[in-house]
């Protein structure tokens, strides 16, 4: 324990919630199946050929005319909902993980860049910051994702503008804290160059807090992703995101067939839950107030 | 009533459970306490004194426990194993306690007044004009002038000083049988000490209260107490009358705490209780050489120095400001026009308080801050770029800090850490870079074998290695030390001066050794400059300042340093 690396004390630790190593493990495993959904699910759903009108809208559990048994039963173009799902995984996946990551190298170097200059430089970024976060990640997403218009890099480039401030206020909180603290006084008095003491000391300094934000922010994409998609100003039709499933089956809801719309719902909650309660775990282990 | 004790322990054993294992942080320890007595419970830091005097008063939190067998006895009432709302009803009212740190253990949000009363209500009714009369009365006790008006500040509007008296005006509100006070001037500045020592020792003859004071000081034990313990690994290693116990120390780790001391020994000698390694440093770089000394009496130039902090204000601030709705910004002068002058090789103790400006005058020599007006040169050649944005241009000046738990980058290996500066500047090649470090492991005493572990895995003292190896790879003429053994234990201390002064030797270094404590500056240092209120107010060789102090600050300053019995210097 004691000779380990600060990254090993961290998994040591981390391993005593049993809710979070659980969590973790759905993580992992739902990012395992989504990248390998062309192997694992009995269905290419692309695949029009695949697809027979015939066992449109049926429940779970029916055999089709593939021969094989839809678990999860299928959509109204006779989709195999299984299928259907383990790819929107892959999507609605890949677009959180990639916004988070743009949103995080955005909100995380002007942050920091603010908390280092000081002075003008970092009131004009941070009000900026602040100005932003007045108005709701939603409704931003919206805008923006209206205004693009439709496809992936459109969809990444408005969630990571409406979740970046997130990432900056919090880097700035701590950059700020760590700004002051000795030992980066003493890499500044030896000397060494601005950049190398921002990247060496200060930012991984800042990683705990920003680790736990990240966690949340990759989850809150994924959600806002889902939910613009659900309105129909996500993704294109092309690309069925879990958020676009649920919107498919919703007409259907009333009338009985709930799996079109509730199965795909499970999925996205699981993989919410999931990611925040291996967040929630990260910052209980960087609260210093929780320390024992 | 007479000779029972008021206070017996016996056997107390405090352990903590936890993942790593059981910690013994008190591990059977027993004394008696009469009425009115006062006792010295003396250690290093660890060693089991604090935990000591929270299981006496029941404040021991999971997981550590009381163990098993462990008694204390209040006027012969078992403690241990009480209730909790038993034990509620005997703190603050028969025994008290004081904390260390005053400002964490005043609530911030109420006025000294309201939090009296609060104490008072813990254990009595009173109405409200009966809380203050009472609140005024505990304020004038402990010497707080003009206690009517100051009942209804909040503890900010107080010096540390001050809000040390509230918590003991506090602790004796009920006139307690027993005050337990844990490290109550540590934090304090050695003038403020010596008067709150003064007052306790008039109050505890006043009141016939007993105490125990919780200290690692030796000599402000032996001006306060009766008798003392000193403790280590959480046992009681010695016990006896003050006097016996300083003057004829029986057991060795008393001895070697004593031998710790820097008062009790010569000036410029190594110190008997910090034995040091005796490894060379690398020799210096060949392209670090120094070139040919200019002049060498006037090498360090600090020239009229001035440095202020304001804080600017903001926009809102501003137009608040222009409205009369807000103050115009505190400034603070913390170094007011100092002129010093070091010859090569000389070590300059810088004394004061806090708040004298001694730290910003160090770091503005050492090029961390740039100063407002003035220059520091080291042979002629300036520290700081000039223009609007200064920056440090020159690496032969570096800095030790007061805290090596705050001074490394904690996600950094110390290798690292240490062959960073040198990387960077070009002093070694990457492929040198790991002998290098191991050098300089080596020659502060670390096991060479270190560089690869993290400043967690280091205690305070190794801690401090590290940082000064850190600040001497970079091959700097000029050291300055910020306060580098004011956090740490006596026998680690005497250890770190040790290093710095057989390094400062062996390396010729020019030193600004920035200290509060008197004692360790006389010991290590040529020449002392005494700081006050930014200004420097009294400089001179170090013999001819102690001895003969002109100005009247210093005089206060010297006489305010507690002296244990029989200092003779041998």
């Amino acid at each position: 324990m004691k000779d380990a690396s600060p990254a090993a004390r961290f998994w040591a630790e981390f391993r005593e919630s049993r809710t979070a190593v659980i969590a973790l493990a759905v993580v992992v495993l739902m990012i395992g199946i989504a990248l390998l959904a062309p192997l694992v699910a009995p269905q290419d759903p692309y695949d029009l050929a695949n697809l027979s009108l015939s066992d449109a809208r049926r429940p779970p559990g029916f055999v089709g005319e593939g021969g094989y048994t839809h678990w999860l039963g299928t959509d109204a173009q006779g989709r195999d909902l299984l299928s259907a799902i383990l790819y929107g995984l892959r999507i609605s996946l890949q677009m959180g993980l990639v916004a988070g990551a743009f949103a995080f190298v955005l909100g995380v170097s002007l942050g920091i860049g603010a908390a280092y200059a000081g002075g003008r430089r970092e009131a004009f970024i941070m009000r900026v910051i602040d100005l932003q976060l007045a108005f709701p990640a939603i409704l931003l997403a919206l805008v923006l994702s209206a205004s693009l218009g439709q496809g992936k890099m459109q969809l990444i480039v408005a969630l990571a503008a409406a979740q970046y401030a997130y990432f900056a206020r919090t880097a700035h909180g701590a950059a700020s804290a760590e700004r002051g603290k000795d030992y980066v006084e003493a890499v500044l008095s030896t000397p060494l160059p601005g950049w190398r003491v921002v990247l060496r000391h200060i930012f991984p300094n800042c990683l705990p807090p920003l680790i736990v934000v990240a966690t949340v922010q990759v989850a809150n994409a994924i959600a806002l992703e889902a939910t613009l998609s659900f309105l129909g100003v996500g993704l294109p039709v092309t690309e069925p995101s879990l958020g676009m499933l649920i919107a498919n089956g919703f007409q259907y809801m009333l009338s009985g067939r709930y799996w079109i719309s509730i199965y795909p719902g499970i999925a996205l909650i699981v993989l919410i839950v999931a990611i925040n309660l291996v967040g929630d775990r990260i910052r209980d282990q960087v609260n210093p107030r929780l320390k024992r | 009533m007479s000779d029972a004790p008021l206070l017996e322990v016996t056997d107390l054993t405090t352990h903590f459970h936890t993942r790593a294992g059981v910690v013994k942080a008190v591990d059977g320890v027993s004394f008696a306490l009469k009425r009115g007595e006062v006792m010295g419970l003396v250690g290093e830091s660890g060693s089991g004194k604090s935990i000591t005097g929270f299981s006496i008063i029941g404040l021991i939190d999971q997981p550590g426990r009381v163990e098993a067998g462990s008694s204390v006895k209040l006027e012969g009432r078992e403690l241990v194993g009480l209730a909790p709302s038993d034990l509620r009803k005997i703190r603050g009212k028969q025994i008290s306690m004081v904390f260390q740190d005053p400002m964490m253990t005043l609530n911030t949000m109420l006025t000294i007044g309201t939090q009296i009363r609060l104490a008072l209500e813990a254990h009595e009714t009173v109405s409200g004009a009966e809380a203050r009369r009472r609140a005024v009365a505990a304020l004038a006790q402990v010497r707080i002038p003009d206690a009517e008006a100051k009942v209804d500040f909040y503890p900010h509007q107080f010096s540390g000083g001050m809000r040390q008296r509230v918590a003991i005006a506090i602790a004796l509100l009920h006139r307690p049988k027993l005050i337990i006070c844990d490290e109550p001037t540590t934090a304090l500045d050695v003038s403020v000490q010596a008067e709150i020592l003064a007052e306790m020792k008039e109050l505890v003859a006043e009141l016939g209260t007993a105490l125990i004071w919780i200290s690692h000081d030796l000599a402000v034990v032996a001006s306060l107490a009766d008798h003392v313990c000193v403790m280590r690994h959480g046992r009681i290693v010695e016990a006896g009358p003050t006097l016996a116990v300083l003057t004829h120390p029986q057991h060795p780790y008393t001895q070697s705490l004593l031998d710790a001391l820097p008062s009790r020994s010569e000036p410029g000698k190594l110190l008997a209780g910090g034995v040091g390694s005796d490894i060379a440093p690398p020799p210096r770089l060949a392209r670090q050489v120094p070139p040919a000394v200019a002049d060498a009496v006037h090498y360090v130039r600090i020239e009229h120095v001035a440095k202020r902090f304001t804080q600017t204000p903001g926009l809102f601030r501003k137009l608040a400001q222009k409205a009369g709705l807000s103050k115009a910004p505190t400034v603070v002068q913390a170094v007011d026009d100092v002129t010093l002058v070091l010859k090569r090789g000389e070590a300059l103790g810088l004394v004061g308080e806090s708040g004298s400006g001694k730290s910003t005058l160090g770091r503005v020599a050492a090029g961390i801050y740039a100063p407002d007006h003035g220059s520091v040169r080291i042979d002629g050649s300036a520290v700081m770029s000039a223009g609007d944005n200064p920056h440090k241009v020159t690496t032969r000046v570096q800095t030790i800090f007061q805290d090596p738990f705050a001074s490394l980058n904690p996600r950094m290996t110390v290798g690292d850490s240490i062959a960073e500066g040198p990387l960077a500047h070009g002093l070694v090649e990457r492929a040198q870079a790991k002998t290098y470090v191991r050098q300089w492991l080596a020659a502060v005493g670390l096991d060479p074998d270190f560089a690869t572990r993290y400043p967690h895995q280091f205690s305070g003292g190794q801690r401090q290695r590290v940082a000064i190896a850190r600040a001497l790879a970079m091959q700097p003429d000029v050291v300055v030390c910020d306060e580098p053994v004011a956090s740490l234990d006596v026998s680690i201390q005497a250890q770190i001066i040790n290093l710095l002064i057989r390094l400062r030797q062996e390396l010729d270094l020019t030193l600004i050794f920035i200290s509060h404590d008197l004692s360790v500056v006389r010991h290590l240092c040529d020449r002392v400059a005494i700081m006050y209120r930014g200004r420097i107010v009294e400089s001179g060789p170090a013999g001819a300042v102690y001895d003969h102090p002109q100005h009247d600050y210093t005089k206060r300053l010297l006489a305010a340093v507690p002296v244990l019995p029989g200092t003779a210097t041998t």
